[in-house]
């Protein structure tokens, strides 16, 4: 396990959490602005979980799925740091405990 | 015109001091958005049963495409992601994603239920701490339900 592949293993779930923002920002768009707008975001989704997908792929060819499981436990977290910082949604503390209970949870449930 | 405890609904979760009209039980978002958890769960069931029924010698998994169960796992997978995409449209997406963590918990049950697979007492214990999450995340929303 070197350095290189860690940060390859965290911008691959940051890959998979930005596509789900983008996803609910394509799907917020307001009555007044324009169609083509949602529509550049579902883009921006799809490109960036492609990207995501193949590079766990990648990884999964490397690394066994025990040891890689339970890092989509940080999608949680990066989850509600990025729809706090770009969809303005706001992180209550139940949420937080919440979110730590569920990522703990995935890395126990995932590793062997 | 809202009522004082409206108000304070509002001020915990901005999302849902829009008006809404009253939806068909079908189109609630928090029905919605179980609809998708359980469909994405069962994808991974069905294509579970498909890969095993089908079991190729090629390194990608094309022979799968000759079982239904496959066929249905890719319906179910499809239909979760409408269904998931709707439903972001009114729910926030920290609340959403969060409440898609009980995939977490479905899948190993329904993988020992179904499949027969076993589970382990450290597994046991992440279900536990998934599930406990889950519901500290659900319960605020369990009370306003109806105004969605």
């Amino acid at each position: 396990m070197t350095a290189a592949s860690l940060l390859l293993i965290f911008l691959a779930r940051v890959c998979a959490s930005a596509g789900q923002i983008f996803f609910k920002k394509a799907m917020c768009v307001r009555d007044g602005e324009a169609r083509s707008k949602g529509a550049a975001s579902f883009c921006c989704g799809i490109v960036v979980m492609a990207v995501g997908f193949f590079l766990w792929l990648g990884l999964l060819n490397k690394f066994p799925l025990s040891y890689l499981y339970p890092f989509e436990g940080i999608d949680h977290i990066l989850l509600v740091v990025g729809a706090s910082i770009f969809l303005k949604e706001r992180a209550t503390p139940g949420i937080w405990l919440g979110v730590l209970l569920i990522s703990a949870g995935v890395v126990f449930v995932s590793a062997n | 015109m809202s009522f004082p405890d409206q108000n304070k609904a509002a001020v915990a979760m901005p999302h849902l001091a829009e008006e809404t009209p009253v939806r068909h039980w079908f189109y609630r978002p928090y029905f919605q958005v179980s609809v998708s958890i359980l469909l994405s769960a069962a994808a991974q069931i069905f294509l579970k049963i498909g890969a095993d029924e089908s079991a190729g010698t090629a390194a990608l998994g094309f022979s799968g495409l000759h079982s239904a169960w496959v066929w249905l796992g890719i319906v179910a997978v499809v239909a979760s992601l409408l269904s998931w995409l709707y439903s972001l449209r009114f729910i926030p997406l920290n609340i959403a994603a969060n409440l898609a963590g009980a995939i977490h918990v479905l899948v190993p049950l329904a993988s020992w239920i179904f499949l027969g697979e076993k589970i382990s007492a450290s597994r046991w214990f992440g279900i536990f701490l998934v599930v406990a999450g889950v519901v500290i995340i659900a319960r605020p929303l369990l009370k306003m339900e109806e105004r969605l």
